[in-house]
């Protein structure tokens, strides 16, 4: 890996996050312009980002959900203030 | 500072729950348990951890909220909370200590294959069960993560807190919440990638 696509490949998430300034911005974009390995790069690791969060949906038992109220009403009920 | 709807119904609601109102903590529960619960069970990946840790939240934030100050936001402060019982929790268990992912280790070399196959996510019904096999390739690779990037990634991607709210709420410098998310998403890529391609649970 060429030295500035290893400089880029670092900073690639804080990239994503838009906490680059404009200036390394700018100039990260233009890499990706004329590097297709790099520019590969960060679309996948957008990909992936993208991917874990539209997954990460979990359904909570109903059981689970009873339970959690049922102990806290109790605690509640017990001592007024837990 | 400005209070957002959210922290404003939060507010009314701590006021309500201070005042001895149980429905006031119900409405507080019913609010954020979807997300602690979904927290509970990326860090830990059982049904039965995710429950023990969403009740140790609820019941330490509703013993404690009468310390809570009005310029903290609920959510943060709620995750502050979840981050500390998942991590005693994991102490308890004596698990392994983390490993650290090395960013040199995912550098692709000149000549090496650096494509990344990665799915897109269908929210078509029909696609049910083609959805349900690539959750259970994401799931089992955000599980083979090391315990503190995943709580970073957790966070920031999923949860969606800003660096700066992630590094308060684990009590860890920006620059370590960089660190470990970048790697953790080099992490990802990688096993999400070769676990579609091969048709395997990492």
């Amino acid at each position: 890996m060429r030295d500035e696509c290893k400089k880029d490949y670092e900073r690639l998430s804080e990239y994503l996050d838009g906490e680059l300034d404009d200036e390394a911005c700018r100039e990260i974009e233009r890499h990706f312009r004329q590097c297709p390995e790099c520019r590969e790069c960060v679309d996948s690791m957008r990909k992936t980002i993208q991917l874990c969060k539209e997954a990460a949906t979990e359904e909570i038992p109903i059981r689970a959900r009873e339970r959690l109220r049922s102990m806290l009403r109790e605690c509640f009920s017990r001592t007024h203030d837990l | 500072m400005i209070e957002t709807a959210t922290e404003s119904i939060d507010h009314r609601l701590i006021s309500e729950f201070k005042a001895g109102s149980m429905e006031a903590m119900e409405k507080i529960v019913e609010r954020y348990e979807q997300r602690i619960f979904t927290f509970g069970l990326k860090m830990c990946g059982h049904l039965q951890d995710a429950e023990d840790i969403a009740q140790e939240t609820f019941l330490n934030a509703f013993r404690y909220l009468k310390d809570f100050r009005e310029e903290t936001q609920l959510k943060n402060w709620l995750f502050k909370i979840a981050a500390t019982a998942c991590i005693r929790k994991r102490r308890k268990k004596k698990c392994e200590p983390d490993h650290e992912i090395s960013l040199e280790s995912f550098i692709p070399h000149d000549g090496g294959d650096a494509k990344y196959d990665i799915p897109d996510w269908s929210e078509d019904p029909s696609d049910h069960l083609l959805r349900s096999e690539l959750k259970k390739i994401i799931d089992a690779a955000i599980h083979t993560l090391s315990h503190k990037y995943r709580l970073v990634f957790t966070l920031r991607d999923i949860e969606g807190f800003s660096t700066e709210e992630t590094a308060d709420i684990l009590g860890i410098s920006t620059q370590s919440v960089k660190t470990r998310l970048h790697r953790a998403r080099l992490f990802l890529r990688e096993k999400i990638s070769t676990a579609y391609k091969e048709g395997t649970v990492p």
